[in-house]
């Protein structure tokens, strides 16, 4: 058996490099998730914090602190997850990549689409991002393209639903 | 009461047909007027209140428990179970009442419900499988129960409990050559003369009863019975609601094999133009499923049956959602025991042009083994001319094949642990839930099975497309099954042409020389010299030497 003695050098989130036109997500969606962490940060931090009042004690401090540096993390990761996300319209299927710590690429041809959904929480509607997810007969398929804006989803979701109208073969 | 069937109206509610989402008060409003141009609205047979009622007393019983039984004496527990039973029966008499079903062009209508109503229109052309199923008290009566597998059903869709069997047959004959989108299904042999038929494949009774024996819930049931003796004889409480708890509590596990036994029992096979099961004992079972609906076929080698050399087969059908690994609930038979040779003519049938076991996989690479210390060279993964080849375990030994026709997405995904040795996994998504997954291969490697998956998963819908589009642009000589020739997809570079800025590492061997890549169909071996183009490159990577 011939093996490689080292791994060949691709990156996990440039499949086919050069030849997929991948598109980003908004870098608004960084601020969302962000606004989302400190949300959570805020109840979790007021909770210890009353808890310190009333009980006292050290751990209940140290408790914040760990808070805090998740927090720090949270962030730091939110904005490089933000930046891994992307898709790719090909000629016959959608591509999907995301994660930064498992590291997910799907490729969902437009035939299998069986619908679209476009939604959007109170969060991305203030800051004008909706989210698109097709959707196949496979319970597994994770084709969701979250943080675009509103015509971008739109146009995105419309794409899909008229090619997935020409070559949809059901099962 | 009037049983209504084949276009009487006499036993017809008197309400038509209300659309979805009327109230029952709005329905009875309805006139029969709208529905004189359609074919009337039929009732389950009268004697299924009775049967469905029976079901629901076993399941009270269950409910109340021995404990139950313990405190308030058996007089007053028969009492209970049968004013439960009466409530019950009355409760099934007026659903029946209620319920009814017909066929409206390519759909299958079912109305129920007296409180809430339901109207259910089930287009035949999403149909999956049909199956008639009889339990013990339906083969007393002559009864059957009809139903139906529809995608996107967590669960089977509209059983219709119960008909009489020449009903049942004949509905689904009926409901399978409405629902068939090749015209050749209407000269489909009728269930009744499948009967005096030689199957394709039997299952014998002995090698069944053997391959429960050889189960690891056969070896723990001496276990499980010294072990309540003992508990008996040290404790000393030998109460009669004692023993019969513990007894009952243990037969749910330990009692599986005896269910497979009854429920497998007289397996056999027919093959017409679309593959017919039967089987079991008291409960007996006949299904019917179109070959185009097979989504994975899954190859089993429980470890307990290799001295007998033995394996099993199962399918998935779509519609039946998410099965849990080990319970073969959900998914069907295919093979309940066999031998390799059985597995073959089978695994053939349900899968045009596959044979079994001319399906060449290869392993991850020799890194992966920090991921799988023990069992990496029963993994693997490869790419055939019409089906995706997964492999996996050490002790029980299974193998998955997917259709390339019946892909619905792909997905690779790379964990941390991956990251660091360079290895992802493939999946290949069906809709049955279950999915082929090439685990742990070389990053570049995956992203070519994953993008070959995609290609050849287009190709063959474009192949059946044609192969069932009506026309005399249809060129009938193309099967299901048949590939056309091999075309390097766009998006496609092989390792050779690397990245800019790619250095090999040391010791790296070019692809061009040695096959870890996937070779371009221009660098074709010396042996195959002979062969066309339109082979797949495969031929020269996946066959790599197997271990025998």
């Amino acid at each position: 058996m011939s093996e490689p003695s080292a791994p060949i050098v691709v990156d996990a989130l440039e499949p086919w490099p050069g030849t997929v036109d991948w598109r980003p997500v908004s870098s608004r969606l960084i601020t969302v998730h962000l606004i989302g962490i400190a949300i959570w940060t805020v109840v979790l931090l007021g909770g210890l914090l009353a808890g310190y009042l009333i009980v006292g004690g050290a751990p209940w401090l140290y408790g914040m602190g760990a808070v805090l540096a998740l927090t720090v993390w949270r962030a730091v990761v939110a904005a490089r997850a933000v930046r891994a996300w992307g898709y790719a319209e090909r000629d016959n299927d959608l591509l999907v990549r995301h994660g930064l710590l498992v590291r997910h690429l799907s490729i969902v041809p437009y035939a299998r689409m069986q619908y679209v959904d476009v939604t959007a929480g109170p969060l991305e509607r203030a800051f004008g991002l909706a989210t698109v997810q097709l959707h196949t007969a496979a319970a597994a398929s994770n084709a969701r393209v979250p943080g675009l804006p509103p015509d971008e989803a739109s146009r995105l979701r419309d794409r899909l639903t008229a090619l997935g109208e020409d070559r949809a073969e059901g099962l | 009461m009037p049983l209504a069937r084949g276009g009487g109206a006499s036993g017809v509610p008197d309400d038509g047909l209300p659309s979805v989402g009327e109230t029952a008060g709005a329905a009875d409003a309805g006139g029969t007027t709208g529905a004189a141009a359609e074919e009337a609205r039929q009732r389950l047979h009268p004697l299924s209140p009775l049967l469905k009622g029976a079901k629901s007393i076993a399941v009270i019983v269950a409910a109340l428990s021995w404990n139950t039984l313990g405190e308030v004496g058996a007089t007053d527990f028969a009492l209970i179970v049968l004013a439960l039973a009466v409530a019950v029966v009355i409760v099934s008499a007026i659903g029946w009442w209620n319920t009814g079903y017909h066929v409206v062009g390519r759909e299958l209508r079912i109305t129920e419900g007296l409180l809430w109503r339901r109207n259910r229109a089930i287009p035949l052309d999403r149909l999956q499988a049909v199956e008639v199923r009889r339990p013990l008290l339906a083969q007393l009566t002559g009864l059957a129960e009809l139903r139906l597998e529809v995608v996107g059903g967590s669960k089977t869709e509209a059983p219709l409990a119960y008909l009489t069997v020449r009903d049942a047959g004949v509905l689904r004959e009926r409901l399978l050559s409405l629902s068939g989108r090749a015209p050749a299904v209407a000269a489909a042999p009728s269930p009744g003369s499948t009967a005096a038929e030689v199957p394709l494949f039997q299952v014998r009774n002995q090698d069944l009863l053997v391959s429960q024996l050889l189960t690891p819930q056969a070896f723990f049931l001496p276990l499980g019975v010294a072990w309540v003796i003992t508990q008996f004889v040290m404790e000393g409480t030998w109460t009669f609601i004692g023993i019969a708890s513990t007894v009952t509590a243990m037969a749910g596990v330990l009692l599986q094999p005896i269910r497979r036994v009854l429920r497998d029992w007289d397996f056999r096979l027919f093959r017409g133009e679309r593959l017919v099961l039967h089987y079991g004992l008291t409960e007996t079972r006949s299904q019917v499923l179109p070959p185009h609906r097979v989504q994975t076929v899954r190859v089993t080698w429980p470890l307990l049956w290799r001295a007998k050399q033995w394996l099993h087969l199962t399918l998935d059908i779509a519609g039946v959602s998410g099965p849990e690994p080990g319970d073969d609930h959900r998914s069907d038979r295919l093979m309940p025991v066999g031998d390799l040779a059985a597995a073959r003519a089978l695994v053939a049938t349900a899968l045009p042009g596959v044979d079994l076991t001319g399906l060449a996989t290869s392993p991850p690479p020799l890194r992966a083994r920090w991921l799988h210390p023990f069992g990496l060279r029963f993994y693997g993964a490869g790419l055939t001319d019409q089906v995706f080849v997964s492999r996996s375990g050490r002790l029980t030994r299974e193998m998955t094949l997917v259709p390339y026709a019946r892909l619905q997405s792909v997905r690779v995904v790379q964990g941390p642990l991956q990251r660091r040795l360079g290895l992802a996994t493939v999946y290949a998504d069906t809709a049955g839930g279950r999915a082929g997954e090439a685990r742990d291969r070389d990053l570049a490697e995956a992203y070519a099975i994953a993008d070959q998956l995609a290609a050849r998963s287009r190709r063959a819908r474009d192949a059946l497309a044609v192969a069932y589009s009506p026309g005399p642009a249809a060129p009938a000589a193309i099967a299901p099954g048949v590939m056309p020739p091999f075309v390097a997809p766009p998006g496609f570079v092989p390792p050779a042409a690397a990245p800019p800025g790619f250095v090999p590492p040391p010791g790296f061997v070019p692809p061009a020389v040695a096959p870890p890549g996937f070779v371009p169909p221009a660098v074709a071996p010396p042996g195959a010299a002979g062969q066309p183009f339109s082979e797949p490159d495969d031929e020269t990577y996946w066959q790599r030497p197997e271990r025998s």
